[in-house]
């Protein structure tokens, strides 16, 4: 079986290798040729995916058989790993999470070969920079990071099992998601690159790539999201973001991508930004293969990246030459991207997505710095100088905040120019809500470990977090404002009441309205993260019987409990807990002891409200005077991200239906319309 | 040994699929000044439903409306003259073709 996995992938290598050399060959070429070879190449790339899917499902066989003769997969399962886990063998480990990722870049080049009609040179094109992105993946797979590797000496009867924090419902979904993310940022930097290469005219590439960039962008918000959640639920530390390494990983390409998303609106709309589009579909794509490089090489020090390996010198040199054909094509074809209007006026929706790019370039800066002063602390003063949350905190904090003042200014701002009246006519009365709302916090009774009786003057954190939800009500004032002055136009020519107006609305610009549900998420999260400033932990020794305090909540111990499993043997601490003297719950925090890998590990008990969420956990035995441990923290608002997570990714999924007709005409007609024009119609 | 066989018959499947083709090939319209054109027409047209709709929705004052309309317009115009003179000038170029 290991040997028809290495041979689908070397063989696929020959196949990627061919689409790139002929798919070349076809689109330089004016003969006779040109066409069927071009067409040998689509198929070599369609071959290519068949190939890499045969190797990864004989990976996964060889997991559910426990083949452990595979290298792999005595290194990272055993035989008594529940059947999900088993299936989660693909990603949980170095080679098979390089495998994974060829997979996943075969199976996006599958779609894209497929829908070829679309514009067959642009398509051509695409698919050769796609498959030569796949080229380096089975390089590495077939030469330095093989995942069918076979066991030396005699057969080990059981593996050493998946490493204990990965064995969580999350981690199965977690890492094909993210994983979905980062490699689909390939397509559309394909598409672009192809577009510039051949000087494509047009923002068709644009168009085609809007929903790759869309489901690329849900795909790699969810997977941050999930990481999150799953760093809250099972690494005991009580947060949920901790600027790791492999975190900041994530979020760079998902801060350019995001960044991308609202530029290439100015691009489509009036042709401007074109350089800068291109080269954040680039950054884009080249954080996502550095965020690789990094969790691979070892180079950083992180929680979860992989120990110093070989292939991060692959990476490095992978990342060297993109960056250097990117930059030979973008000085040999700049003169096709440049910008059809310049910037008229300050105040326009063009100058808002400007900043709004300049904000999170900004920001991405800020965490590639923060990721990588390590090493460069290192080379310069040849020691390594960590940076913490207080780094990162300094400049994100301010910077979300300023892009929450621009999620709230920028849809009411018009295209051009926007003039005085006009904003004082969109703005007055959500900016008079904004502060009223942040005048009743102030001034409301203060409750410890909520927002009410905010004093901005007493802690710089309160003064974030009053900012942060009048800013995030000032968003949700414009965004409602959207909604019903737009249902309301509809309305009236259609007779229909304002919420099924709203619907239609809705239906009739996905994309617009998807974006404003998006960025209502955003706000909804960003509520959640507000909370932080009113953390409270605490850490005590528990014996039978013994209370702790916290909040409102008073914990009582009540006892301690053994369990066993074929996977794991457990600990469970189980309290009952108290508010307002009367018993409300029941919380058992547990720790783990992994009989294959020998590891412990903890699993708080989370008891989530739309208030605040209290976090246990049963931190071990204090080695003194064998007295259990238990620490508790009181998180607010935490349950607001994930809701906020929920809607954002329901907003992407309203963008990415296509739009209704619309039926209602404008008041005003176009003074210019020839015979053969389309009608210039409203309500989208 | 059998995976020998195994590896040989997917080459076999792999090459088979990728040089046989079918008689004819897919070529699609090409990429034409005219086209970008036409694209460049249609975010305009765009950009005035929005403009239209706004207005109606009341988030754009008159004067402001008046103008932006205008400028759009303007756009449209130079637009559709560059694609009318290539439509003309391809037609011309037709026509000499038919009569020589």
């Amino acid at each position: 079986m290991a040997q028809i996995g290495s041979f689908a992938l070397l063989f696929a290598l020959v196949c990627s290798a061919y689409c790139v050399i002929a798919g070349v060959i076809a689109i330089v070429s004016k003969r006779t040729f040109a066409m069927p070879l071009g067409e040998t190449a689509r198929r070599a790339g369609i071959a290519t995916f068949a190939l890499v899917f045969l190797a990864a499902l004989i990976l996964v066989v060889a997991a559910f058989e426990n083949n452990f003769s595979i290298a792999y997969i005595f290194h990272h399962s055993n035989r008594d790993l529940p059947a999900p886990y088993k299936f989660a063998t693909l990603w949980s480990g170095q080679e098979g999470s390089l495998l994974f990722w060829a997979l996943l870049l075969s199976a996006y080049g599958l779609v894209l070969r497929l829908r070829y009609k679309t514009d067959v040179r642009l398509f051509a094109c695409a698919s050769v920079i796609i498959s030569a992105v796949q080229v380096f993946f089975l390089l590495l797979l077939t030469f330095a990071a093989r995942p069918f590797a076979v066991m030396q000496g005699s057969l080990p009867a059981d593996g050493n099992g998946l490493n204990p924090l990965l064995q969580y419902p999350e981690m199965v979904i977690h890492p094909p998601m993210l994983y979905l993310g980062y490699v689909g940022f390939t397509v559309p930097f394909a598409f672009a690159l192809g577009a510039l290469a051949m000087r494509y005219p047009g923002e068709k590439w644009i168009r085609i790539t809007r929903r790759w960039t869309m489901v690329t962008w849900g795909f790699l918000t969810c997977g941050i999201f999930l990481g999150a959640h799953w760093a809250y639920s099972v690494l005991g530390w009580g947060g949920y973001w901790g600027w790791d390494p492999v975190e900041n990983a994530s979020l760079m390409p998902w801060l350019t991508g995001t960044a991308f998303l609202h530029s290439v609106m100015m691009q489509e709309k009036r042709g401007m930004l074109k350089m800068w589009n291109i080269w954040l579909v680039f950054a884009t794509f080249w954080l996502a293969i550095l965020g690789t490089f990094l969790t691979r090489s070892g180079i950083i020090s992180s929680v979860h990246a992989f120990a110093q390996s070989p292939i991060g010198n692959w990476f490095a040199w992978f990342l060297a030459i993109s960056l250097t054909v990117f930059i030979v094509f973008f000085f040999r074809n700049k003169s096709q991207l440049r910008s059809e209007h310049k910037l008229e006026s300050l105040v326009s929706r063009e100058s808002s997505f400007l900043f709004n790019n300049l904000l999170f370039v900004l920001l991405c800066f800020t965490v590639l710095w923060g990721t990588w002063f390590p090493k460069i602390s290192e080379l310069v003063q040849g020691n390594k100088v960590t940076v913490g949350a207080p780094f990162y905190n300094r400049v994100a904090i301010p910077v979300a905040l300023l892009l929450l003042v621009l999620t709230a200014v920028g849809p009411l701002l018009a295209w051009r120019k926007t003039s005085l009246e006009s904003l004082r006519r969109n703005f007055m009365w959500p900016t008079i809500g904004a502060i009223a709302v942040a005048a009743l916090l102030m001034i409301t009774p203060q409750t410890w470990g909520s927002p009410f009786g905010l004093k901005p003057w007493q802690d710089i954190s309160y003064f974030y977090s009053l900012m942060a939800i009048a800013l995030s009500l000032l968003v949700t004032l414009t965004v409602a404002s959207e909604f019903y002055r737009g249902g309301r136009v509809i309305s009236k020519h259609t007779g229909q009441n304002i919420f099924a107006s709203m619907g239609q609305l809705m239906h009739r610009n996905t994309r617009r309205y998807g974006g404003y549900i998006v960025h209502f998420g955003v706000v909804v999260v960003i509520i959640g993260f507000a909370g932080a400033a009113f953390n409270q932990d605490k850490e005590q020794e528990m014996g039978y019987g013994d209370k702790m305090i916290i909040g409102s909540y008073t914990l009582v111990c009540r006892s301690y409990t053994d369990d066993d499993s074929p996977n794991y043997a457990s600990q469970w601490a189980v309290f009952d807990v108290y508010k307002n003297g009367k018993q409300i719950d029941t919380m058992t925090p547990v720790r783990r002891f992994y009989k294959a890998s020998r590891q412990t590990s903890t699993m708080p008990d989370i008891r989530s409200t739309l208030d605040e969420d209290l976090y246990l956990v049963f931190e071990g035995f204090n080695p003194e005077n064998g007295h259990p441990i238990l620490k508790a923290h009181l998180n607010p608002l935490v349950m607001w991200i994930w809701i906020g997570v929920w809607i954002m990714l329901a907003g992407t999924v309203l963008a990415l239906i296509p739009n209704a007709r619309a039926s209602v005409r404008a008041p005003v007609a176009a003074r210019l319309r020839p015979a053969h024009a389309e009608p210039v119609i409203a309500g989208d | 040994m059998i995976w020998l066989v195994e590896c040989l018959l997917l080459v076999v499947a792999c090459v088979l699929y990728v040089f046989c083709l079918p008689g004819r090939l897919f070529v699609g319209p090409a990429t034409t000044r005219s086209g970008y054109l036409r694209e460049r027409k249609d975010a305009i047209y765009e950009n005035l439903r929005d403009l239209n709709f706004e207005y109606a929705a009341g988030k754009v004052p008159d004067a402001d409306y008046a103008s932006l309309k205008l400028s759009l317009q303007d756009e449209a115009a130079t637009l559709l003259a560059e694609i009318a003179r290539l439509e003309k000038s391809s037609a011309t170029a037709v026509d000499r073709r038919t009569k020589a």
